[in-house]
């Protein structure tokens, strides 16, 4: 059997678990694990079994369903497209779901139901695989349906918690209207092109952008964003990844969220190759940047851990829309590797705070504390991660973030548009946010006091250790070899989104792109440059100019940052200091930054008020942003 | 070309997002994400329309080879819209029977513990 | 509303509607599926006629009947036998040589008559079956849940 099946066998090869685990897995527990762990590794074994293929020697696979090629010029049937694009991304995905699997073995054990659990977690994996590997746009969709319903099943499953329904039923509201606005757009297309191929549309919308593909484009954009969560699509996500148990937390953070960037990174660049325009780069960064502003700095009032997590995730994925939206090779690089690292550091900073929830029965940070003591290896694994997200040397969230940082630069250096250097700041601001962040959630749950009721908390089980440890090891792997990370991995990703003609002729026949005067997006080229003085100088002249503003721009407000009186009715910023040795303090460690939150109290009231909990404001918020979008495309894009 | 259904179409779209944006009982939120999907599946089968063609069925009503037939791949692309409508329908339903149990109120406003 | 109890005493119209029905619409479910590839219709609308029959026995004589006649348990584990049949049916190509989902069944029967489509004939069957027990296990389940009282559902606070 030639390697070309490969693809499609494993996908059908979750599935197929999915379907046994119903059959024979209901009863015994032993059948459901080796089930889940034998369609896992053999997705993972095949996918890896094509990397020689499609990574090293550069060919990209294309298969037809049931052999139905191309007749004079007309794609008939489904094609399955791999190139190296989508192999980036289909990696990450098994990786992610053999981790999961071999958490969840000894994460679950706890719940029942489990039979159901398997079946879901499984068909969600299928479902990412084949949206990322497709080559069709309504088989995309179809995937991205399947993946709606089981995570909203999943976030749903631990019915007997307070809140999880209620995710389970917002994150549907949502995501169907999401889903629904991408079907409009594939009908709105199907009825300019006829066609369903991504290459052949991808030929046909050659420079013709006719009010109708315009409207389509706005639809989709807006569908594949609200898959991602960036803001304002960001509210089911931040309810969803705290009331999922947290092995499918991983994934969903991991895997799901990449699935969207992977849709909108084939819609913007393939299917409309409409990256070499200003204003759609300026809606993608525009998008970047409210995104990782909003996330990170609703992360800081959290006081539970997963939202907490959650809420960075949504601001790394901030950081990865940036960079991509950029059209250069360098940000989509930047990006491709932001996106991987996120997955890595992301996807063990869950891991822990399952183990904590495994362990000490609780993710209210107020509660918590003092467990570096009792789970050393956890703490040893969550410092990996914690140092990672906030990008600092030698772990892989400093290479990405640094090169997310030169891209963003570099193109406010030849675009001479002031925006993008803004962005650059902000870029540096929230990675600065971030580490505060981190350090109030590592004081609040491994450091400080240790509370009475966590007295008798053990280590975890070794079969959930594992998992962290291969993430970790990775994180610090990929920092220090990125260099190896770019020669195999992303310097082809990168290459296959911006070689369009490449991509055509291997699905459709070759000369079909010269044909119908395809032309590929003019680019820069990627390097390296981390050691060049200048780029250092200039950051750090406008860093310290943007520091001297805000400076400036509080000074009425330092006399009283040093003397708060405590307020009669504002108990919780009330600081108690004085006392006996063996009283607990009174700040407790999700309120350390309450300096900050104090005065930043307009905003935090505001963006409470935003984040209310009721599913018609989140809806108006999905409309709001979808007229703008339409709006914006229909005034600008040409 | 029917204009009148392409009218229609996006005439349910949008009274289906009023629906889900502004009424309060989670029941007639689900009502409204159905009118939305109805809405789009009008919409793909009305673009597979070809004036005077003859339905695509071999061995039924005048269907030869090389003869003027409407376009089946919509109606193939309805046909799984329609399928996975009902499945979000029954999807839907069952959390709000299990988000009634939980907080004996269908009303969204009250359902709201997970905020800020 | 209980509905466990509330529908004990049914009305003989109800009843003799439901026995009349019932038989016209299993059987012409099972024509749409049999016949998906020579007339409209296929696995999905069959499917959906065929699982009707549940709805009209709860009508007719109650959930306690309904339980009685249709088995919850074996509905799930059939569905899910519906949809291996499907992917084993599509695999046939890969394991022939040829390309997944391939017609391989091409030369049986002539044009027009039942079984003639090749490969798709057989998987219309799979996929009949699979929505016949899918949707019958869906109503099923829904009816389960309404009808199961009014208990207070306890609810873990954090």
């Amino acid at each position: 059997m030639s390697y070309i099946h490969f693809p499609v066998i494993a996908v059908m090869t979750l599935f197929m678990g999915a379907f046994l685990t119903v059959v024979f897995g209901r009863k015994s527990k032993a059948v459901r694990n080796i089930l889940a762990l034998a369609a896992s590794c053999t997705a993972f074994v095949l996918i890896c079994c094509l990397i020689k293929p499609v990574l090293i020697d550069g060919e990209i696979i294309s298969y037809w369903m049931g052999n139905w090629s191309p007749v004079e010029g007309y794609a008939i049937g489904i094609g399955y497209e791999i190139d190296q694009l989508g192999m980036f991304f289909a990696l990450i995905t098994v990786f992610t779901v053999l981790m999961s699997c071999i958490y969840s073995i000894r994460y679950m054990e706890r719940d029942s139901a489990l039979d159901f659990y398997n079946v879901l977690f499984l068909m969600l994996s299928g479902s990412v695989l084949g949206l990322v590997l497709t080559g069709d746009v309504f088989n995309m969709f179809i995937m991205i349906e399947i993946m709606t319903f089981t995570s909203v099943g999943l976030a749903a499953f631990r019915n007997n918690k307070a809140g999880s329904v209620e995710a389970g039923f917002k994150y549907l509201v949502i995501g169907s209207i999401g889903s629904s606005m991408t079907l409009f757009g594939v009908a709105i297309l199907y009825g300019n092109c006829h066609t369903l191929n991504m290459a052949q549309l991808s030929s046909i919308l050659a420079g013709k952008l006719t009010p109708s593909t315009l409207m389509a484009f706005a639809l989709m954009f807006t569908g594949l964003a609200v898959k991602s969560y960036i803001v304002p699509f960001h509210t089911p996500a931040a309810d969803a990844y705290t009331t999922a148990p947290a092995s499918i937390s991983m994934v969903f953070s991991g895997m799901v969220n990449k699935a969207g960037v992977y849709g909108m990174i084939r819609l913007v660049y393939i299917i409309f190759r409409a990256m070499d325009k200003s204003s759609v780069q300026l809606l993608m960064v525009i998008f970047g940047v409210v995104t990782m502003f909003v996330g990170v700095t609703m992360a800081l009032a959290q006081h539970d851990f997963k939202r907490l997590l959650a809420f960075h995730s949504i601001s790394q994925i901030g950081y990865v829309i940036t960079a991509a939206g950029l059209g250069s090779a360098l940000g989509l690089t930047a990006g491709l590797f932001h996106a991987m690292n996120h997955t890595l550091f992301k996807g063990l900073l869950f891991l822990c705070a399952g183990a904590v929830y495994y362990a000490a029965g609780t993710t209210n940070l107020d509660k918590l504390g003092g467990l570096s003591k009792k789970m050393p290896k956890t703490c040893i694994c969550f410092l990996i991660g914690a140092f990672s997200i906030s990008g600092l040397p030698p772990f892989n969230g400093f290479a990405s973030k640094w090169l997310v940082y030169q891209a963003v630069y570099e193109k406010a250096v030849t675009s001479g548009n002031i925006f993008y250097a803004f962005a650059t700041v902000a870029a540096v601001v929230v990675s600065v946010m971030t580490l505060a962040s981190f350090i109030k959630v590592t004081q609040a749950v491994f450091f400080g006091q240790l509370p009475a009721s966590l007295e008798n908390v053990q280590e975890v089980p070794a079969l959930m250790r594992l998992p962290m440890w291969i993430m970790s090891a990775l994180c610090v792997l990929t920092g220090v070899f990125y260099d190896q990370v770019n020669k195999w991995l992303l310097a082809p990703a990168a290459g296959a989104a911006l070689n369009v003609s490449g991509y055509i002729d291997r699905m459709m026949g070759e000369g079909y792109a010269a044909e119908a005067g395809v032309v590929n997006i003019p680019v820069f080229a990627a390097r390296f440059s981390f050691w060049n003085p200048v780029v250092w100088l200039l950051l750090f002249i406008i860093v310290l100019a943007a520091f001297c503003l805000a400076i400036i721009g509080s000074s009425g407000d330092r006399a009283s940052i040093s003397s708060a009186p405590a307020d009669a009715e504002d108990g919780k910023y009330a600081t108690f200091f004085s006392g006996e040795k063996s009283m607990p303090s009174h700040v407790s460690g999700s309120d350390l930054f309450w300096g900050f939150k104090k005065n930043w109290k307009g905003y935090f009231k505001v963006m409470d008020g935003i984040h209310s909990g009721r599913v018609n404001d989140y809806a108006l918020y999905v409309v709001c942003a979808a007229a703008l979008i339409t709006v914006f495309v229909f005034g600008f894009v040409r | 070309m029917i204009i009148v259904n392409y009218i229609a179409s996006v005439v349910l779209v949008v009274l289906g997002l009023y629906v889900i944006m502004t009424k309060k009982h989670l029941i007639k939120i689900v009502l409204g994400m159905s009118i939305v999907d109805y809405g789009i599946n009008l919409f793909i089968v009305s673009t597979g329309f070809n004036e005077g063609g003859t339905a695509p069925i071999y061995k039924m009503s005048e269907f030869f080879r090389g003869s003027f037939f409407v376009d089946p791949v919509p109606q193939a692309l309805t046909l799984t819209s329609i399928v996975i409508g009902a499945c979000v329908d029954a999807m839907a339903l069952s959390l709000v029977v299990k988000l009634y149990k939980q907080y004996h109120t269908t009303n969204s406003d009250e359902i709201r513990r997970l905020r800020g | 509303m209980k509905l466990k109890e509330g529908i004990k005493e049914t009305n003989v119209v109800v009843k003799s509607g439901a026995d009349m029905v019932l038989p016209f619409a299993v059987v012409f479910g099972l024509y749409v599926i049999l016949f998906g590839t020579v007339s409209p219709g296929g696995g999905f609308q069959g499917g959906v006629m065929v699982a009707s029959a549940c709805i009209l026995i709860y009508l007719g004589y109650g959930y306690k009947a309904t339980t009685t006649v249709i088995n919850r348990e074996v509905l799930e584990v059939n569905e899910a036998l519906g949809a291996i049949i499907y992917v084993l049916l599509a695999t046939c190509g890969i394991f022939l040589g040829v390309r997944f989902c391939q017609n391989v069944f091409y030369d049986i029967g002539n044009v027009g008559d039942l079984i003639s489509a090749g490969t798709v004939t057989f998987m219309s069957f799979a996929v009949g079956y699979k929505v016949l027990t899918g949707v019958g296990f869906l109503l099923l389940l829904m009816l389960y849940l309404l009808g199961d009282g009014d208990e207070e559902e306890e609810v873990d606070e954090e």
